[in-house]
């Protein structure tokens, strides 16, 4: 008797533990929905005169909300209060709308979120009650970037209002350029073979690496592929084996590692810390978000400056990489006001974006609100070129390529594939293993 | 029933169940409850707001049978433990040894220094290692500096040397843990039975493989158990240390667990419950092979 009750005592031990997995799994989302629960059923209610948001970056995203939000009190509602519920990342606004998706309740959720773009696809198809489409509120679409828009219309429907400009640039700190026998212009329209080269020269002459990268979350090559105006998907299927530019990117990139032309942190942390603000790199290509990060060494002032992309055969290239928009849901009790408000502000307002870009750093994807006073200003930090206007500039070239619900898978396994190369693997190999992976993943 | 209604016995057997109740019932809901329900939602696909019945029902069984990463995840968790928790177990005991050592002065300091580990949390001490053994870590600085290395290791971004830390952060988070488990063992084990040994003549080596382990059995089998179940549902070392990398090598079945149900807007939580149900089963089915090893006594 005492021997069966042992057992079955260590069995339920080993059992119970082992559900511990699942509930391990609910570790997330316990922080995401005491998160959402402090916020407190967060949602306006009808006829008043406040709406709520969920934002996650106090130096970028959240002073352009809280610029919109002055805007409208001082020109439009003058009862008119914001109030944005700071996240501490973005995927804490996926995951309060997976979790409230999935448990089925919206009360959670606050009126207004900002999600980002290369996720809002999938979010939309797989929780199609959570978000109340923008149509019928008062914008002028045709006066917004297309590129920006491909994200936020779904089924031909307007969901999203853009925020923030994501298009890419290319930053060289020119005075290594110059210690190496280069300047900007050189490096303007290059070819990425010659880049290559420049790359070598510049590694020789100052030990810096003329481009860094997140090599778990290797946005390099999705980039790189836009700037050729070409997708990884084609037709909602994964384009990866026989698409011959995704080949020859991935061969220059593996040869830029292996020549000390690129350094591929081991995760983002390091791609900032240890790349960017460590001074490891005389070039830093990505979404001009990143623009805060490679100002936050203030020794550098004055030595950077921006221009395009390389392409594979030589010319500018253009590419846009990790924007967000702001998206209504469901818990929202005041649609009318949340898309008055939206339309007023970000659907076009230069005071706005103007206040947005002067507290933030936030880029207009409205082509006229780029044409404003402020954008025109050189920057101190960029040897006082008017880099703002050159953004707005480059976004309306950036030429849109197919999107796919499984851009962020697609990265992964391919960067995962593209490190496996760089260790040795075969690239033939490893590409025909992501598409497979993709593929599974896609259920096709 | 009625014939034995007010009797002591009844009384006894009522009072019994009034005070199991209140853990029956918690047990129930906090655990079996969402068991089962894991067990219907490995059964269905979609996103989790609008799941349907898979089609065919076990499909997101099967599919762990094609998924490559899956595989992998798996092989990770089960390198780690074939080499953590012998290493680990052994070290604890041995530990454990010179800590019961009558003759030792300052035990409590020794004792409190080896279990100290296991008063950091998973994700700080994760941390810790990952900044020790970055590329410009401390590591790094002093094996450059004693002559030992001649540039900086990449040592998180080689999927050897990632796995290798990763066994090392694991050691020494969890074998003071265990040690303490032996310690209790051994204050079990009567000291007179250590000085007949000496006075036999036998050796301190011989003394522990013959005297020790085999009076220390059950401690052995309930901390294998335990170190077993804790290594297949290793999570926070894997996303913290290493988030899988490089390249998913060093990736374990929880962290692709959570991967799929919270990484990446993925959200397949039935794809989740069934790989979670595939981690009991095997918890389970090592507990029990443990069991029968570990129990002679059949």
């Amino acid at each position: 008797m005492k021997k069966i009750t042992r057992r079955a005592f260590l069995a339920g031990l080993a059992a119970v533990s082992a559900a511990g997995v699942l509930s391990a799994c609910g570790g997330g989302s316990e922080t995401a929905s005491t998160a959402a629960s402090a916020a407190g059923g967060a949602a306006s209610a009808e006829g008043g005169h406040k709406l709520t948001a969920y934002a996650w970056d106090a130096s970028f995203n959240i002073p352009a909300l809280n610029a919109a939000a002055a805007d409208y009190k001082a020109n439009v509602d003058p009862d008119f209060e914001l109030e944005v519920i700071e996240q501490s990342q973005s995927s804490d606004v996926e995951n309060a709308i997976t979790l409230a998706a999935s448990a089925g309740d919206y009360s959670t959720l606050p009126d207004i979120v900002l999600f980002q773009d290369h996720y809002i696809q999938k979010y939309v198809t797989d929780y199609p009650d959570a978000f109340v489409p923008v149509e019928g509120a008062d914008i002028d679409w045709s006066g917004i970037s297309e590129e920006k828009l491909s994200y936020s219309v779904i089924d031909g429907t307007h969901y999203g209002v853009p925020v923030d400009n994501g298009t890419v640039i290319f930053a060289y700190r020119t005075d290594l350029l110059e210690q190496a026998g280069y300047t900007i212009d050189d490096m303007t329209g290059i070819s990425w073979a010659d880049f290559i080269k420049v790359g070598e020269d510049v590694f020789a002459a100052t030990g810096k690496y003329l481009v860094s990268m997140d090599g778990d979350g290797n946005d390099l090559i999705y980039m790189m592929m836009q700037a050729e105006g070409q997708s990884q998907f084609k037709d909602g299927e994964p384009y990866i084996t026989g698409n011959d530019t995704l080949r020859q990117i991935c061969e220059v990139i593996v040869e830029m590692v292996q020549k000390n032309v690129c350094y591929l942190a081991n995760d983002w942390s390091g791609y900032i810390n240890q790349t960017i603000l460590g001074d490891m790199v005389a070039g830093v290509m990505n979404g001009n978000w990143i623009i805060p990060t490679i100002r936050q060494v203030p020794e550098n002032s004055g030595k950077w400056e921006i221009t395009t992309l390389p392409t594979l055969a030589g010319g500018e290239g253009y590419a846009s990489n990790g924007g967000s928009s702001l998206y209504i849901t469901a818990n929202c009790g005041n649609v009318d006001l949340a898309k008055a408000f939206l339309a007023y502000t970000f659907g076009g307002s230069t005071v706005t974006y103007d206040a947005a870009l002067r507290d933030g750093g936030v880029i207009t994807t409205v082509l006229a609100c780029g044409e404003s006073e402020v954008y025109n200003e050189g920057v101190e930090y960029f040897n006082n070129t008017p880099i703002y206007k050159q953004i707005v500039e480059m976004g309306g070239n950036v030429p849109v390529v197919e999107q796919s619900d499984y851009h962020y898978r697609a990265r992964t396994y391919l960067a995962a594939g593209l490190i496996n190369v760089i260790n040795g693997a075969n690239l033939d190999d490893e590409l025909a293993n992501a598409e497979q992976q993709i593929r599974f993943e896609m259920g096709l | 029933m009625k014939a034995n209604h007010g009797t002591l016995l009844a009384k006894q057997r009522r009072a019994g169940w009034i005070y199991l109740m209140p853990g029956t019932l918690l047990i129930t809901i906090m655990s079996f409850i969402p068991i089962i329900n894991a067990v219907i939602t490995s059964l269905k696909t979609g996103s989790s707001a609008n799941m349907k019945w898979s089609e065919p029902i076990t499909y997101n069984y099967t599919r762990m049978l094609q998924d490559q990463l899956f595989q992998r995840s798996m092989f990770n968790t089960f390198l780690y433990l074939i080499v953590e928790v012998p290493i680990m177990l052994v070290l604890a005991m041995l530990l454990a040894q010179l800590l019961n050592n009558h003759d030792l002065k300052f035990k409590g300091f020794f004792r409190t220094c080896v279990f100290l580990p296991c008063a950091t949390s998973l994700v700080s001490y994760s941390l810790i290692f990952k900044s020790l053994f970055a590329t410009e870590g401390l590591v790094n600085t002093i094996l450059v500096n004693l002559g030992i290395l001649e540039t900086n290791y990449n040592f998180l971004g080689n999927s050897t040397s990632a796995k290798i830390i990763i066994i090392i952060a694991l050691i020494w988070r969890w074998t003071g843990y265990n040690m303490v488990f032996f310690l209790a063992g051994l204050q079990n084990i009567d000291y007179s039975v250590y000085e007949a040994a000496k006075i036999d003549g036998a050796s301190g080596w011989q003394t522990f493989w013959k005297i020790t382990v085999p009076l220390l059995r059950p401690t052995i089998v309930m901390t294998a158990i335990m170190s077993i179940n804790g290594t297949l549902q290793l999570f926070d070392e894997s996303v913290n240390l290493t988030s899988g990398g490089p390249a998913n090598s060093t990736i374990t079945m929880s962290h692709y667990i959570y991967n799929n149900s919270f990484g990446q807007g993925v959200a397949n939580f039935g794809y989740a419950s069934a790989l979670s149900f595939v981690i009991f089963v095997m918890v389970a089915v090592l507990s029990f092979i443990n069991m029968k090893v570990g129990d002679k006594r059949d």
